[in-house]
């Protein structure tokens, strides 16, 4: 189905990241914002603010994020798609709806414009410290699709993106940007409403009386039905059966738990969205997301002026992760070489995958900033030149850790 | 338990709200199965955030009525309550509260079960109703799970009040606490005899405390704007004919309401 032209601001801007992630949710039907103003991730909050209530929709200031993640899976089951946008400590008090959520197989959108971590951090910077959390950051088993937007015109055709894929596997979507993505302005192209497909909401049509509201359909999702409607919903966050009601039974926590994850991983080849370029015959392959695949592409220029034959695979998806394209990568070329801003996330995964195949190399970067793409490079061109198989992860040490670490240079007052 | 839902059934029924146009979120220890005998939408939520999830669901679709069960209100999730009432959400909030009484054994507070004070308590509980009242609720009643008939009554006339009502129902959950202390049933029957009725009470006498009758009674009923009208307004204010008001669309069995 097409958008409807009422929510989408056709047009060309040069605005923010985040104003164009607001812009974004209000094409993909977005009708409920539920958040807490946390920089940097504010300006998307009151961008959807500002145009919600010319398109029938709301935005509400809730009185924290505990209550904005609540208020969003309230909303969905209500009928209408929903969304939270939060940063860093905000990120953290969420986890215990993004759960909830999940275990009620609830499609909602979540966009996170990283910063600098941990606890209050560095509010007004940028980092990718919250890769992991995003996966693993509330408890128990279950899985959540994560896009890592790397300039404003994808922040708006990922976060209509996002709606899209929350509502065909309802599940979390999580939109992992950072600060300089949100913070950063360009010409942002908004299409006619008539060229954005919107997913529709999978919605049982059916006799109420026979609806069951957790029994899935081929693809493992089930069919959703909203509150008022005459369903007589029981709907729980605890381990239910098919009917909802909740259930003790081991096997039933096995079946249920199995197919919550299964529906992600099992339909994983239609989520995952990669940019690979010159992977062939690469002797380096450089993988990376979010702002730092944009750096990267300077330092990939680099590495090729020094003659290195580099590749470029850049996640657009990261969750679920691409092991078997990441594997079969190892499998021809010397080594990996990832960018992020942190000590080490999704460097991991990028490990694990190989196999032993392919040295990986990290290059790190403590936030609050981006790399030097001559670090980038340098890590290449290491990359190029170490015969030796490595075991472990290989910590590249940019310029910056080599002048405050080894340099003996004084950390300015 | 099943006073209680008895009680919703009845207050449901006298109100004649449509069951299939109510939605009731509660957080973790209220999920009877039996609920569904109501003809209600029942979310069982995250401790303490039924009064949040239940502002999604009504912003999303106010032609819902919206009616948050919680346990663990006060602590977990006093301050959705708090907020909600300030913005006089349309909600009516039910407050099982499990708390023990002092005379009886094992004197747990609303937020500690008895095993988890095995030398008693000595922290002062809420005034819910007062605290209710404080934060802008437009209707406090507070009723023990054997005044049947007068807690069907208060459900039936909260769920036509426009904001935040709240009602507290005194409610020990004798299954859980039989099992752990000695309390037995007849516990329901010692909070019924040791109540007195007092209707329009002022909400700051109300506080529960050891050595006196507890009062019990509906004590306050006001109109306020409601959060979906404040939001009318001010929009239309600000962008006069092209803000969209904020829609009630009545559901199947509803008799419409006033954002008609």
């Amino acid at each position: 189905m097409k958008a409807n032209p009422r929510e989408v601001l056709t047009g060309v801007y040069y605005i923010d990241g985040d104003v164009a992630s607001g812009f974004g949710a209000l094409a993909a039907g977005c009708k409920f914002i539920g958040g807490y103003p946390i920089t940097p991730s504010t300006e998307a909050a009151e961008a959807f603010a500002r145009v919600a209530p010319k398109a029938g929709a709301v935005f509400i200031q809730m009185e924290d994020e505990l209550g904005s993640m609540a208020a969003v899976v309230g909303a969905v089951w209500s009928g209408v798609k929903s969304m939270t946008i939060t940063s860093g400590p905000g990120y953290s008090l969420m986890q215990e709806n993004i759960g909830f959520g999940a275990m009620l197989e609830t499609p909602f959108v979540l966009l996170n414009i990283q910063r600098g971590g941990p606890s209050t951090g560095v509010p007004t910077k940028t980092g990718q410290a919250d890769m992991m959390q995003s996966r693993w950051g509330s408890h128990g088993d279950y899985e959540v699709i994560a896009i890592s937007p790397d300039s404003p015109q994808e922040m708006f055709d990922y976060t209509v993106k996002a709606f899209n894929l929350a509502e065909k596997y309802r599940c979390p979507v999580m939109i992992m940007s950072d600060e300089c993505v949100g913070h950063m302005t360009e010409k942002v192209v908004i299409p006619s409403a008539s060229e954005i497909e919107i997913e529709p909401r999978r919605l049982y049509t059916g006799p109420p009386a026979e609806y069951m509201p957790y029994k899935p359909d081929e693809d493992l999702v089930p069919k959703m039905a909203k509150a008022g409607d005459g369903f007589n919903l029981y709907i729980s966050g605890s381990v239910h059966n098919e009917k909802g009601y909740p259930v003790t039974v081991d096997e039933y926590k096995s079946v249920y738990v199995r197919r919550l994850v299964d529906k992600i991983r099992r339909n994983k080849d239609k989520i995952i969205e990669l940019k690979e370029e010159a992977t062939d015959d690469a002797e380096v392959i450089v993988v990376s997301y979010g702002i730092s695949s944009r750096v990267a592409i300077k330092g990939i220029e680099i590495a090729r002026e020094r003659g290195i034959k580099v590749g470029n695979l850049r996640l657009v998806t990261v969750w679920p992760f691409p092991d078997e394209k990441v594997t079969q990568l190892a499998k021809k070329t010397k080594a990996f070489v990832v960018p992020e801003i942190n000590y080490g996330q999704i460097v991991f995964e990028v490990s694990r995958c190989s196999h032993g195949h392919a040295n990986v190399v990290l290059v790190p970067h403590g936030g609050a900033g981006v790399h030097v793409p001559d670090d980038i490079a340098d890590a290449i061109e290491y990359a190029a030149k170490e015969d030796q198989k490595i075991e472990t992860v290989v910590e590249f040490k940019t310029r910056l850790e080599r002048t405050v670490f080894e340099g003996g240079h004084k950390l300015k007052e | 338990m099943k006073a209680i839902i008895t009680a919703f059934a009845q207050g449901i029924k006298k109100s004649g709200v449509s069951p299939a146009a109510i939605s009731m979120p509660s957080d973790i220890p209220f999920k009877p199965e039996a609920i569904r005998e109501l003809g209600v939408d029942f979310f069982q939520t995250t401790r303490g955030r039924p009064i949040a999830f239940g502002t999604g669901l009504k912003l999303g679709n106010p032609a819902l009525k919206v009616m948050p069960v919680v346990g663990d209100l006060m602590t977990l999730g006093g301050n959705h309550f708090v907020h909600g009432g300030r913005r006089n959400m349309e909600l009516l909030v039910i407050c099982v509260n499990n708390f023990v009484y002092k005379r009886i054994a094992g004197k747990p507070t609303p937020s500690a079960g008895a095993a988890f004070s095995p030398y008693s308590t000595f922290e002062e509980p809420f005034n819910f109703p007062h605290l209710g009242n404080s934060c802008g609720a437009v209707y406090t009643a507070r009723w023990t799970a054997l005044h049947t008939e007068q807690l069907a009554d208060s459900i039936a006339e909260a769920l036509h009040k426009n904001g935040l009502s709240m009602i507290e129902i005194l409610a020990p959950g004798p299954n859980y606490y039989t099992d752990i202390t000695e309390i037995t049933p007849d516990i329901l029957n010692f909070y019924f005899e040791n109540s007195t009725v007092k209707d329009g009470e002022d909400p700051r006498n109300v506080g529960i405390t050891p050595d006196e009758n507890i009062i019990v009674g509906k004590f306050t009923s006001k109109e306020r704007p409601t959060f979906i009208d404040q939001y009318n307004a001010q929009h239309g204010k600000m962008l006069g004919d092209k803000f969209i008001p904020h829609g009630y669309v009545p559901t199947a069995g509803e008799s419409g309401g006033k954002h008609a």
